[in-house]
């Protein structure tokens, strides 16, 4: 049974992350492995399909749970390919694994959507007003092409507070308002995992920012990754 | 207010802009080879609110009632041409736009159609499985970078066409012997097949609640190419059986689009067949064949009439 960690080939992170995970049976899938024979994916028998993970050729069946660390396939990591062609092969590729990484049965964080990879591609403004809709208390955000870019954030850097929902989880803090406030965020952006920010948490605390490619060099962020991807493993034993 | 972004060349926008002028509506374009002469500023929080400035008008964000993008992408325009990406003018051109889409995103205008909704074509083959779960027969279809699994399959349907998985445009066409050898290229990059389906083909636009429908007859494997292949495309327009028009309506509201051009192949049969849907269909082509309203019903789309009802959304 394999764990597939879909990342860049240069995310370093992404490649220590599996050796970690190697016990696991954690394996990378790079843009390197797209360009190897072996790929055979009918629409509508993504189970049934033919694979290749670092350079191996397996079977979609053996994927119990996949993290994706890729917002899309860049140009410049298509070393194999003509540099005329890149721009076509990196959108051919990207559009690939939209396909197939939506239609796996089995865990996937995040799962894509048509603007990204990994989750959705929101801007900040996107997040403040999902943040707001859900009642959530948000300091507004601004943004001008009259201003210097240094200039557009508004205000000073508050004291903050970061929390990291994976699944059902939220880890972080024991503040039971700030992880209900997570879990919402998370469940409005339907992703699974993400990683949300909050400003002065010790007094009024308001929802900063929100990122769906959280940091995990957190030991119990990682495990709880691990053991969310592996839920799809209990399942399939059942 | 209604807003018309793109470029003044654009058929599909010029048309409209056209109709919305001549029927006296109260139209802003934001000309993208302005983009140097275009500021914009957005706040965010309970409500959104914002101004545009495009040379010396100013535009309130909060009284655009109505938004028709068809973009130009922006790293091509002829304005930008000589400059380098490092460079004061790429920076605001890009974050014209950036900011722009943000709140394309979270205004409670109408958009025609919301960049989200529209990604959903960046992906053929995921918008096909899509298209599939809401009733439509599609092309069996597979994505390989294997020449024996290609070959297999081609064996299999007798007839296979190749095109591009992504929103790059290619041009549909069929494998011949003459390809055979070129299939092992399939090894550099995951490349898609689909069985060929015989039959006639129809481009469908919905728009709003109102559907167009027309028949395009060619010989050429990708009509939109048939005068470059030495053939012809005779296109007509026709009504469609209910059934189809209503899974068309069906499609534009699941995908949460306001204007749509389906793309449609009816097999001798009787079967329908589903390619694509395209989420920001050149419609002037068809409208030209055809004399279809379209820009007009567009107008009127943007002018706020003929727009599904809520529940439609529930």
């Amino acid at each position: 049974m394999v764990l597939v960690v879909v990342a860049s080939r240069l995310d370093q992170f992404a490649r220590e992350l599996v050796a970690r995970w190697t016990p696991h049976g954690a394996a990378l899938l790079t843009c390197t492995d797209l360009c190897l024979k072996g790929w055979r994916y009918y629409l509508d028998s993504v189970e049934d399909a033919a694979i290749v993970i670092d350079q191996h050729i397996m079977t979609a069946k053996n994927i119990t749970g996949v993290l994706t660390r890729l917002p899309s396939v860049f140009e410049h990591e298509l070393v194999e390919i003509v540099s005329a062609d890149r721009t076509y092969v990196a959108a051919e590729m990207t559009a690939f694994l939209l396909s197939w990484l939506s239609a796996l049965k089995c865990p996937v964080l995040n799962r894509p959507t048509s603007t990204c990879l990994s989750g959705p591609y929101w801007r900040q403004e996107q997040w403040i007003s999902a943040a707001a809709r859900i009642g959530i208390p948000v300091r507004p955000f601004h943004r001008s092409t009259r201003l210097s870019v240094d200039a557009a954030a508004e205000g000073s850097t508050p004291d903050t507070i970061t929390l990291t929902v994976v699944g059902q989880q939220c880890l972080g803090t024991t503040n039971r308002t700030l992880v209900s406030q997570a879990l919402r965020l998370a469940e409005a952006a339907h992703v699974d995992l993400l990683e949300v920010c909050f400003g002065d948490p010790e007094t009024e605390a308001y929802f900063l920012c929100a990122n769906p490619w959280p940091d995990f060099t957190n030991v119990k962020v990682e495990e709880s990754i691990l053991a969310y991807l592996q839920a799809g493993k209990r399942t399939s034993e059942i | 207010m209604i807003v018309l972004w793109g470029l003044p060349g654009d058929r599909p926008l010029a048309a409209v802009r056209n109709v919305l002028r001549r029927w006296g509506y109260s139209v802003v374009f934001l000309d993208q080879h302005a983009v140097h002469e275009t500021d914009v500023e957005l706040s965010v929080g309970p409500t959104v609110r914002g101004t545009l400035w495009i040379r010396d008008q100013v535009v309130d964000l909060n009284t655009i009632t109505a938004l028709y993008p068809r973009l130009y992408d922006v790293r091509l325009l002829p304005c930008l041409k000589n400059k380098e990406p490092s460079s004061e003018a790429w920076h605001h051109a890009l974050a014209v736009e950036d900011i722009l889409m943000s709140w394309a995103e979270l205004t409670s205008a109408l958009v025609v159609n919301r960049p989200s909704a529209m990604a959903a074509n960046s992906s053929k083959p995921y918008q096909l499985a899509w298209i599939r779960s809401l009733g439509f027969k599609v092309p069996e279809t597979l994505m390989t970078t294997d020449p024996s699994a290609a070959l297999q399959f081609w064996r299999c349907y007798g007839t296979v066409i190749y095109k591009s998985m992504s929103g790059i445009r290619s041009i549909v066409t069929r494998l011949t012997p003459e390809d055979r050898e070129r299939l092992e290229n399939v090894v550099w990059c995951p490349t898609q097949f689909q069985q060929y389906i015989p039959g006639i083909d129809y481009r469908v636009h919905v728009i709003g609640k109102e559907v167009f429908a027309c028949t395009i007859v060619s010989a050429a494997d990708d009509y939109r190419y048939a005068a470059r292949k030495g053939k012809v495309a005779t296109i007509q327009a026709c009504e469609l059986p209910e059934a189809i028009a209503n899974r068309c309506k069906e499609l534009a509201i699941a995908m949460d689009l306001q204007v749509i051009g389906v793309d449609l192949r009816c097999t001798p049969d009787g079967q329908w067949y589903c390619f694509e849907v395209n989420t920001s269909p050149g419609f002037t082509y068809f409208q030209q064949a055809t004399n279809q309203p379209m820009d007009e019903a567009i107008a009127k789309l943007l002018g706020g009439h003929d727009i599904f009802p809520p529940q439609y959304y529930v």
